[in-house]
């Protein structure tokens, strides 16, 4: 079998609808597959990441022998295959976090990596695609499998955040298809490198309103500001893997799309200076709202929407340097947060609460949970030695180039804010008065694994960022050069 | 392998070792770190010279470290005090709760502190100045005081004070292309007057903050005092002169380029040294009136910085002298101090002078070194701390800044309050039942605290052993050459003291007394006991109290309420409450109602098609 960036979409799919029949088999297959599926992924992504590396060429893989602009097309490029490989990995980890998830009921156990393996295959394939029609289908396959699982305990909190996310959702994708047909009106093509070359022959107003379109929808999965009134009540009443997925994969597919779109398909000025300020906005609310938040998952969703709120600045001062901080930053906030929302979610497990103040003191019973959270709360507020501060570094100086002085002091007032929640959480873990609540669970192996591999991965980047920047390096060049996207997608088979 | 490098790597292993040998043997842990830091502390005073320098690329920035002879006088000072508290510490810390985890956040606070003094440039400042927060932060709540406010206080104005270095840092990066300090300097003339202003700061509110400088003080004093008394004499005996440290360069080489500079300083360093002496006022006012002998340290700590911060920012040669003499000097007294308030709290469970007493029989090295660490902090000849504060007067008055003499002598004044209460109240007095059976703190405890001791005895016979390391550092921020010599201080208008002829005559008279009393008397001489009086013609009985040490400056207390009645805290916390309700007005925007996020999404579609020209073209 050749290896192809087709597999990422097919491999888990196949999986997904295998799964139910292969349970019958042996129960332990459920728990199995998916990992054997995205192992073998990780390594398709080692080599290709490598082909790309050594050629710096995209790899363009089109589906069922049909050329550009007729057939769908895979883009695995410098950048979106930098995206794959990180959302792979994290899906790998998160499966191994989650192995034994409901280890003693074997039926919710198959639905949940049902979903799970969706949620890749539709992640992933809003990245790989080049064709904005195809986008719009991963994009439900990874939105209907976020319903389910965020609605995955049958209580009342459950059913209503996920009610909460499919009403916001299905306005997502009724924006996202209409902006879709206008645009096929106009342009006649739904291949996204045929639109960038057409999109110039489109009238002002109808671009604007396309874009408009495009944004509000994407805004949505993106958790821009004010369109994210889902995300914390999703994040905080799906299972706890899942929080991290969300953050790791179901958000990272959300912005990808909107900078797509914005970088490649559109030429308009204005939105980039739309994402600066939409940016800022979705920073200091969700930051501020963090602070106030007596929920620790509630706490870390509200911090992942100021994250993206700072990664959409990022991308809004547009050059080539706040590009590549705002990958880094989409790489450690994947990272981070996946940590932050494991551990802590294991804390929530075992105290009395969901409370932070339930939380107190249980760093003492858990040392090394304990360790783990504050190693992902110092990152996730951009303090060194750890991967946190050089992304931040990089967008700050970016910022600074293009003397925005002002919106530097912005971040980083927020940031100060950020600092305190944050470490008003780690002291409390640490030295609080431990309550007495004597159950305890401990985490499985493979959440010990998992976890330790996410901490050290946010060390060896904090020390030396250097093994990580030149992919990212490389990523930011690659989304920015539009011309060669087109190019290289259109040339295929002529 | 580099020096510079390794220094940073014994620590940092040091750190970790200490960390995992707990898990064996808690003992282990304490004095893996103390043997790590002597080594680095070998390493460095004899292999480390200006000729390492380890440059280096990390994350497409050029970063640099090397050392100087301004950095070696900190470096030396981290170096050696931190050796002897983590000696200290041994004992002091025995018995209690996770020292792996205390000591690898000590070791790393010193390693970051080595850090800052070998950079040179601010991303790896930068770097280490946050590692020494976060490690420093992490001590703060490690006795789980105040359900980790005082921490959070302490972060929150560390936040401010790093990032305002961050902004500094985005903004040279954008201006001159490099992190260099040295570039900076060469660069700063460049820099039109706002800039200048701006850069300077923001650099100065990020030492600020470290050095305690009012209005950035006020998470000092709970800090200082809630932390384990070993940390803290390292928290205000070393952290603090980080803070110094960077003032130097910013105030000295930087400013020295600044526009305005020439016939008068750069107006920052003028309101600078006013809040330096207001701080060291207030500061010492408020620690005349603490009960708790920790919280009267820490406030003095910070009254003493005060004056430190005053001398560099007043930039004359001598004033520059004396606040470099007096920062090396200060950390060996207030550590001492620190570490002898620690030695008291372990042995008898409390701090509070109002409790405590009579404890000069039963510690008598530990008074001993109480003793003549509070001589060098008043300032009385012939310990260190006169040679500092004769230089640091005279510097004022030669420069023309009366009104600060004034300030500093007010409270250098005052400050002898708080120094005999520290002395009586703990050491002094009538004996207390229930420390009857109070002991010496063990060896270890003693030997940092009298050597430490002697040391100011040493630097005060024969400042020039000081005067020549911090010659060559002034010279190296760019002050030309300083004249000095070993043992004779002079002044402006040609008098002399000599420091040799002090130290004659006191110890001649000491002699004396010594023979009288002893040889002479001593026939007449008897053990007396503190009921051995007669009050009126009474015998007092065994259970009347004799000393007071509650309300013990009463008249004081009512003679400044009018200065203290609104501490800066108040309106900070102000400030923190407005903020706090601010956050929950924004917070209700998240109703929680499935149907209002619907609503707002078809609002933001609608306002952004209706303005859509406005804000996309």
């Amino acid at each position: 079998m050749v290896i192809s960036p087709v597999h990422y979409i097919a491999l888990p799919l196949l999986a997904a609808f295998l799964m139910p029949l292969l349970a019958k088999v042996n129960r332990e297959l459920v728990r199995i597959i998916p990992g054997v599926v995205l192992t073998y992924l990780l390594f398709v992504s080692v080599v290709l990441m490598q082909r790309v590396t050594e050629t710096g060429q995209p790899i363009i893989e089109t589906l069922a022998g049909w050329q550009a602009p007729w057939g769908i097309n895979l883009v695995f490029s410098q950048f979106t295959g930098f995206l794959v490989s990180l959302m792979v990995f994290m899906a790998t980890l998160i499966w191994i976090f989650s192995y034994r998830f409901k280890k003693v009921d074997n039926e919710p156990a198959l639905k949940y990596y049902i979903l799970f393996m969706m949620l890749v295959t539709g992640s992933v394939g809003v990245v790989l695609t080049g064709d904005i029609f195809n986008m719009f289908v991963f994009m439900e396959i990874t939105a209907i499998a976020s319903y389910s699982l965020t609605s995955f305990y049958r209580d009342r909190d459950g059913a209503e955040a996920g009610f909460k996310y499919l009403l916001i959702g299905s306005l997502a994708s009724t924006f996202m298809l209409l902006a879709i047909l206008l645009l096929y009106t106009q342009v006649g093509t739904l291949n996204m490198a045929m639109i960038a070359e057409r999109m110039h022959t489109v009238p002002v107003g109808m671009k604007v309103t396309i874009l408009i379109l495009f944004l509000t929808g994407l805004g949505i999965e993106a958790e821009m500001f004010p369109l994210n009134g889902w995300a914390p009540d999703a994040y905080s009443q799906a299972p706890s893997p899942v929080g991290a997925t969300f953050a790791a994969l179901v958000v990272k597919a959300g912005v990808y799309s909107l900078i797509r779109v914005i970088f490649t398909l559109f030429d308009i000025q204005g939105a980039y200076q739309y994402l600066i300020i939409m940016g800022i906005i979705t920073l200091i609310i969700a930051e501020f709202a963090a602070m106030k938040q007596t929920n620790l998952k509630r706490m870390l969703a509200y911090s992942s929407i100021g994250q993206m709120g700072f990664v959409l600045i990022a991308f809004g001062i547009g050059t080539k340097e706040a590009v590549f901080g705002a990958l880094f930053l989409m790489f450690n906030h994947a990272i981070i947060k996946s940590l932050l929302f494991m551990s802590g979610s294991f804390f929530v497990y075992n105290s009395t609460s969901k409370d932070i103040k339930g939380l107190s003191g249980i760093g003492k019973k858990f040392p090394y949970m304990g360790f783990l959270f504050s190693i992902g709360a110092f990152a996730i507020v951009g303090l060194p030695p750890f991967s946190g501060f050089w992304s931040k570094l990089y967008i700050l100086i970016a910022a600074a180039d293009e003397s925005m002085l002002a919106l530097v002091a912005i971040i980083l007032l927020v940031s100060i804010v950020e600092i305190v929640y944050y470490f008003r959480v780690v002291a409390k873990l640490y030295f609080g008065k431990p309550t007495d609540k004597e159950v305890v669970h401990k985490p499985t192996f493979g959440g010990y694994f998992s976890m330790t591999v996410l901490a050290v991965v946010i060390l060896l980047v904090g020390f030396y960022p250097d093994i990580i920047t030149g992919f990212i390096h490389r990523a930011a060049d690659t989304l920015l050069d539009k011309g060669a996207y087109i190019s290289n997608v259109l040339s295929v088979g002529h | 392998m580099n020096n510079i490098v390794l220094i940073i790597l014994i620590l940092l292993a040091g750190g970790v070792l200490s960390f995992l040998l707990n898990q064996i043997k808690p003992l282990l842990s304490g004095v893996t770190a103390f043997v790590a830091t002597v080594a680095a502390a070998v390493l460095f005073f004899t292999g480390t010279g200006t000729a390492d320098n380890f440059d280096f690329v990390l994350g497409g920035m050029h970063l640099s470290m090397g050392i100087n002879g301004y950095s070696w006088i900190f470096g030396a000072l981290i170096l050696g005090f931190s050796s002897l508290v983590l000696l200290y510490s041994i004992s002091y810390m025995k018995g209690r709760d996770r020292l792996g985890y205390f000591y690898l956040n000590f070791m790393l606070s010193i390693m970051a502190m080595m850090g800052i003094i070998f950079s040179r440039d601010f991303i790896s400042l930068f770097i280490f100045w946050e590692i020494m927060t976060w490690s420093s932060f992490l001590i703060v709540v490690y006795q789980g005081l105040s359900e980790g406010r005082v921490g959070i206080k302490y972060m929150i104005f560390s936040a401010v004070g790093g990032y305002s270095m961050l902004l500094a840092i985005v903004f040279m990066k954008a201006q001159m292309g490099t992190v260099l300090i040295s570039d900076l300097v060469s660069h700063f003339s460049g820099f039109a007057i706002q800039q200048q202003t701006m850069v300077g700061i923001l650099l100065l509110i990020t030492f600020g903050v470290k050095a305690a400088v009012m209005p950035l003080h006020v998470w000092a004093p709970r800090a200082y005092s809630d932390s384990p008394m070993s940390y803290t004499s390292v928290f205000s005996g070393l952290l603090s002169k980080m803070g110094i440290f960077g003032m130097g360069i910013v105030l000295i080489s930087v400013f020295a380029n600044s526009s305005t500079f020439g016939t008068n300083t750069f107006y920052i360093s003028n309101v600078l040294a006013w809040l330096g002496a207001i701080t060291g006022v207030m500061a010492t006012f408020y620690a005349v009136i603490q009960t708790d002998a920790k919280k009267l340290l820490a406030y003095s700590s910070i009254g003493q910085l005060g004056y430190i911060v005053m001398g560099l920012a007043v930039g004359t040669k001598l004033s520059v002298m004396a606040a470099l003499f007096l920062a090396v000097v200060h950390t060996i007294f207030k550590g001492t101090l620190f570490l002898v308030v620690g030695a008291v709290e372990r042995q008898t469970g409390t701090t509070d002078m109002t409790k405590l007493g009579a404890l000069i029989r039963k510690m008598p090295w530990t008074f001993l070194a109480a003793l003549i660490s509070i001589i060098a902090l008043a300032g009385i000849p012939p310990l260190a701390g006169f040679v500092g504060k004769w230089m640091f007067y005279e510097s004022l008055i030669v420069s023309d800044h009366y009104f600060l003499v004034i300030m500093a002598f007010l409270s250098s004044t005052a400050a002898f309050l708080y120094c005999y209460r520290f002395l009586f109240g703990i050491f002094l007095g009538q004996e207390e039942k229930e420390f009857e059976n109070v002991k010496e703190a063990p060896a270890t405890m003693v030997i940092p605290m009298v050597l430490m001791a002697a040391l100011l005895f040493v630097f005060g016979v024969f400042p020039g052993l000081l005067f020549d390391p911090i010659a060559k550092g002034m010279e190296v921020l760019g002050m030309g050459t300083v004249d000095w010599s070993m043992t004779v201080l002079s002044n402006g208008w040609g008098d002399h003291v000599d420091t040799m002829s002090i130290i004659s005559a006191i110890g001649t008279i000491f002699i004396l007394a010594f023979i009288y009393l002893a040889l002479w008397n001593r026939k007449r001489t008897r053990y007396v006991t503190t009921k051995d009086i007669h009050t009126s013609g009474e015998i007092p009985t065994e259970n009347e109290n004799l000393t007071y040490a509650v309300d013990f400056y009463k008249p004081f207390e009512r003679a400044i309420e009018p200065v203290m009645k609104r501490t800066m805290d108040f309106y900070y916390n102000h400030l923190g409450e407005g903020l706090e309700s601010f956050f929950n007005f924004l917070r209700r925007f998240y109703t929680g109602n499935g149907q209002t996020y619907a609503l707002y999404v078809i609002v933001f579609l609608v306002i952004l098609i209706l303005f859509s020209k406005q804000i996309f073209l």
